[in-house]
């Protein structure tokens, strides 16, 4: 019942006191006003030891005990501030977030740059969204670190990356310093591919021609692999008579000519009372199929027309196509 | 991240082959994994923050703490299994017994520090995750600061400092997630650490507001084995004071010190005798029935009062020294002090703290000199049957009419009959006074100055014992007046008429240097342990060495003195009195004017620290640009320096200005933008420097 004005609480303290706001492009410099600061339990319960210090010093009259807890708690103090600067100076960079489909993890990678003259140990970086931190990195001075950091993708579309907190205790521990960092990077999220979809529909020009599968007849020789060469069309039997590490090559199975019958994958044959987003999961099975077979297939979404083609760009093209269908392009 | 936590004894390394040696092992203890090298980073520190207590932890928790630590480095290093907490529950309940055994109690001081030293040795057997780290860090700064009972001297100050940057090393230690630099940066980075705080730190010790301890009641061992006067005389108890080079009190003067016979530091007064000890008499004599001030008329001064500030270290007694005779009843912080009718000051509670104190004093008087008879009659009770011939001498000395006189006629005696003065007497039997004065006329203050008052009531003269200090070694370094343990004196006062109680020391007319020096240079040297080469070698700190070991024995009484004024003992008023003295110190216009030029230079340091670093050769560049621009031909932000250089060209300039132009930027390109060695580099930025003032 309480969720909502909680809610609404926590968004106006995230902008008026964490001053969290729109995606950074470029490199970001944690300033020092970006870096807050809070005791940790072990400096609560240092805290509460520089008391017993001070009531025994107190108590029994002891110079240098006031001396012991004095110098004790400027330790602290000195903590407080290197704790602070082990963030503060960092500058951040969002790297590459590879495409995934939905339900994956999608990885974002990010930099952590250090320009300064001071080594950087053991800073903390997640997303805000994972509660405890995953991954620790060090950065030595004049050094850049890179940080894989996962979330959970749930739709298709562009999905832009949460919010990062970095998080330190060093030198002492007994400070938690952290900051937040929004970066401006998507990952692109392909729709879930259908489980147990229909076979690819190759009813069609294909089976007029008579032809049992497309593209799999006049065996025309082999040649050495080609980076893309589906795994299918290697050419097991040479291989295994030379083992790669000895010098033996992978070799594919060259076809020519047979069915130029095109494989069409065409989202308006499907069923309109279907919804939307299965019949994107199964144009996104399709493809994987289709892929996976090695036919070359025409892919029509709506007005585009992609292909007939074959391969990975031709098919990230089609699952780019399917993830954004309905959300409106980026900019 | 859990230290040596994981348990698995594979990791253990191989055993060693027979007869390697102390390198081998050295070299293996450097192999070691990381979290068992963290270990015994911690192990140390705790073994630095533990060996300090054995000197006053029984010996059997000594072995125990040792054994224990030894197991914990062998867990570590051979990378066993931590002992189960059915194992370890029991042993400390064993160690809790024997704790009770040796103290009789788990509560008070000594029993809670060994409590303390045991915990933190078991705790380390006990550490399963980061958690427990902390705990044994901050126990062990618990136990840091239990050591000061014990000792507080700057021995111990850099000691703890050497500690508190070992467990910091050790706390960083376990932060680290990845990488981990060296034992040594790690090192210096605990002590950077430290070095910042040390300012801070200072501040706080001199700011923040003290409060005047105890709390609460201590517990009766809290005070053990502290020295000072008593409150009765027997022969011997002062001569064991003499042996003790301990300071009693440090004096500071006001304005001149007087000379050392003047010195005498009054305390207690003893009048009551039993023929063998000497008391306070009047039993009936109790704090509350003392009066609350000095009655000046009765004191009678005959001169200016002599002011100081005294630093007494505790005595655990009630007594305040104070010059003979005190004109006023000193104020004294967190206690109430009164003077007694004999002008004894004490205080409502013991003194078991260092006492700062202001003194003042008049040592020319008339006190008491309309004494009534009848109470001046005490003054001359003896117990009957002792010391028969002694009566018969004063019985032949007798003087009615002089008794002035008949105390300098007893002094002549003392001077010239062949005493002496030893700090080992012979033992005296049952009539001590009689066997002292007429057998073996050698002995220490408290016999001359108890068979003087003897003499003198049996002569009808009213006269006490005064016990106290007497002389002090005056500083040059510091100018403080040190009086020790050894200092302790006694002498007698008599009451004459028309001059009221006069002070009168005997054993000054036995060994006159006991008084105009001190007690060291008036006793011949004593070999220390019967060795007399050892005497030599020390001889100067008995006061009578070379005088560089003198010179050197006063600055280290003088840097000891500034410890304990400004760190055992700066306590709220001192606080206070040194606030004040900042403040007046402050609040004149030179330092008003300071703080202002401070604050520019720290802002000038602040930009100088933050101004963009431009290249040498940029600089010049700019400088270029802005030269051009005074001539009207500013560099447009999009020109480089060949399009600018086409525009310098047709500007109108002298032929030999123009020449230096475009030559200056010509290098300038090929400089910025070309590939150049360092020696081509700094020949090329010497040229453009030259060719900026022909370019104007």
């Amino acid at each position: 019942m309480l969720a909502a004005p909680r809610a609404a609480l926590r968004r106006i303290i995230d902008r008026v006191l964490f001053k969290l706001g729109d995606s950074e492009p470029g490199e970001t410099l944690l300033t020092a006003r970006r870096v807050f600061i809070v005791p940790s339990r072990p400096g609560l319960a240092f805290a509460v030891l520089l008391l017993l210090l001070f009531i025994g010093a107190i108590n029994y009259s002891l110079g240098l005990g006031f001396a012991l807890t004095f110098f004790t708690a400027g330790c602290a103090l000195v903590d407080m501030y290197l704790t602070a600067k082990n963030l503060a100076g960092l500058r951040l960079a969002a790297g590459h977030a590879p495409a995934v489909f939905a339900g994956e993890p999608a990885h974002f990678a990010f930099q952590v740059i250090n320009r300064g003259r001071r080594d950087r140990y053991a800073v903390w970086i997640d997303f805000q969204e994972a509660g405890a931190p995953r991954h620790a990195t060090d950065i030595a001075a004049g050094t850049s670190s890179g940080v894989l950091a996962s979330t959970l993708s749930v739709e298709r579309g562009w999905l832009a990356a949460p919010r990062v907190r970095l998080t330190t205790r060093f030198p002492l521990g007994l400070f938690r310093a952290w900051a937040y960092w929004q970066p401006d990077v998507k990952a692109l999220i392909y729709p879930f591919p259908e489980a147990e979809g229909p076979p690819l529909p190759l009813h069609g020009a294909a089976s007029e021609d008579g032809h049992g599968q497309v593209g799999l007849d006049n065996f025309a020789g082999i040649r050495s692999y080609q980076a893309g060469d589906p795994m299918r069309h290697l050419a097991w039997r040479q291989i295994a008579r030379l083992d790669p590490f000895l010098g033996g090559q992978l070799v594919t199975k060259h076809f020519e000519g047979g069915a130029t019958a095109e494989l069409r994958l065409d989202f308006d044959q499907l069923p309109a009372t279907m919804d939307l987003e299965l019949r994107l999961s199964r144009m996104a099975h399709w493809v994987l199929q289709a892929e996976q077979r090695a036919l070359p297939y025409l892919f029509c979404l709506g007005r585009d027309e992609i292909g007939p083609a074959l391969g990975q760009a031709h098919s990230a093209a089609c699952l780019q196509a399917l993830a954004l269908y309905g959300l409106e392009r980026p900019a | 991240m859990n230290p040596d936590l994981a348990t698995a004894p594979a990791s253990s390394p191989a055993p060693a082959p027979l007869g390697s040696g102390v390198a081998a092992r050295l070299h293996r203890l450097r192999q070691l994994p990381r979290d068992k090298a963290d270990t015994l980073l911690l192990i140390l520190s705790s073994v630095m923050v533990l060996a300090p207590h054995l000197t006053h932890l029984p010996p059997w928790i000594g072995a125990m703490l040792g054994a224990t630590l030894l197991w914990r480095v062998s867990i570590t290093v051979r990378g066993s299994r931590l002992p189960p907490l059915a194992l370890l529950m029991p042993l400390s309940l064993l160690a809790m017994a024997g704790v009770y055994g040796s103290f009789h109690t788990l509560l008070g001081r000594e029993a809670g520090v060994a409590m303390l030293a045991l915990l933190l040795a078991f705790k380390l057997l006990e550490m399963h995750a980061k958690r427990d780290l902390f705990v044994v860090v901050f126990l062990s700064f618990f136990l840091l600061l239990t050591n000061f009972f014990y000792s507080q001297s700057m021995a111990t100050a850099l000691l703890m400092v050497a500690t508190i940057v070992l467990l910091l090393t050790a706390q960083i230690t376990f932060q680290f997630t990845g990488a981990m630099p060296s034992l040594a940066r790690r090192l210096r980075l605990a002590a950077l650490i430290f070095l910042l705080a040390a300012p801070l730190g200072l501040l706080m010790f001199v700011a923040v507001p003290r409060v005047q301890g105890p709390l609460w009641g201590l517990p009766g061992d809290a005070h053990n084995g502290r020295t000072g006067l008593s409150e009765s005389m027997a022969p011997g108890n002062v001569s064991n004071l003499a042996q003790s080079e301990d300071t009693a009190f440090r004096v500071r003067f006001t304005g001149p010190a007087p000379g050392k016979d003047q010195l005498y530091w009054r305390a207690i007064v003893l009048d009551e005798y039993d023929g063998r000890t000497w008391r306070r008499g009047r039993s009936g004599r109790s704090w509350q029935q003392n009066r609350r001030g000095i009655d000046a008329a009765e004191l009678g001064a005959t001169g200016a009062a002599l002011r100081y500030q005294i630093t007494m270290e505790p005595t655990n007694g009630r007594w305040l020294n104070l010059l003979d005779v005190p004109n006023q009843v000193p104020q004294v912080e967190n206690n109430q002090a009164v003077a007694s009718e004999q002008l004894e000051i004490s205080t409502l509670y013991p003194l078991d703290q260092r006492l700062r104190y202001d003194g003042s004093s008049v040592p020319s008087h008339r006190w008491q000199i309309g004494a009534d008879q009848a109470e001046l009659r005490r003054y001359l009770s003896l117990p009957s049957g002792f010391n028969p011939r002694t009566l018969a001498l004063a019985e032949r000395m007798r003087r009615d009419d002089d008794q002035a006189g008949a105390v300098d006629a007893v002094l002549a005696n003392f001077r010239h009959d062949r005493y002496s003065y030893t700090l080992e007497p012979p033992l005296l039997g049952r009539d001590a006074v009689d066997q002292f004065l007429f057998d073996t006329k050698a002995g220490f203050c408290e016999h001359y100055a108890g068979a003087f008052v003897v003499l003198m009531r049996a002569m009808a003269i009213p006269a006490r014992v005064v016990t106290g200090y007497q002389g002090g070694e005056l500083n040059p370094v510091d100018g403080y007046l040190t009086v020790r343990q050894s200092d302790a004196h006694a002498w007698a006062e008599v009451w004459l008429p028309a001059r009221g109680w006069v002070r009168v020391d005997p054993t000054a007319a036995v060994a006159p240097e006991r008084i105009a020096l001190n007690l060291s240079r008036a006793l011949p040297p004593r070999a220390p342990f019967g060795l007399q080469a050892l005497g030599g070698m020390i001889g100067g700190f008995q006061g009578d060495g070379p005088g560089w070991l003198a010179s050197l024995r006063d600055n280290y009484s003088a840097l000891n003195n500034g410890w304990n004024q400004w760190v055992l003992d700066y306590n709220p008023e001192r606080q206070r009195g040194f606030i004040d003295q900042l403040g007046a110190a402050l609040a004149n216009w030179r330092s008003l004017l300071a703080l202002p030029v401070l604050a520019a230079l720290a802002l000038a340091w602040r930009w100088w620290r933050a101004r963009p670093r431009l290249d040498r050769l940029d600089a010049l560049y700019l400088a270029f640009c802005r030269q051009q621009a005074r001539r009207g031909h500013a560099r447009a932000p999009h020109e480089g320096p060949h399009a600018y250089a086409r525009r310098l060209r047709g500007s109108g300039a002298k032929p030999e200005q123009r020449d230096a132009m475009l030559r200056f930027l010509a290098i300038y390109s090929a400089i910025k933008y070309g590939v150049a060695s360092e020696s081509q580099k700094s020949a090329a930025l010497a040229t453009l420097a030259s060719l900026l003032p022909r370019s104007r």
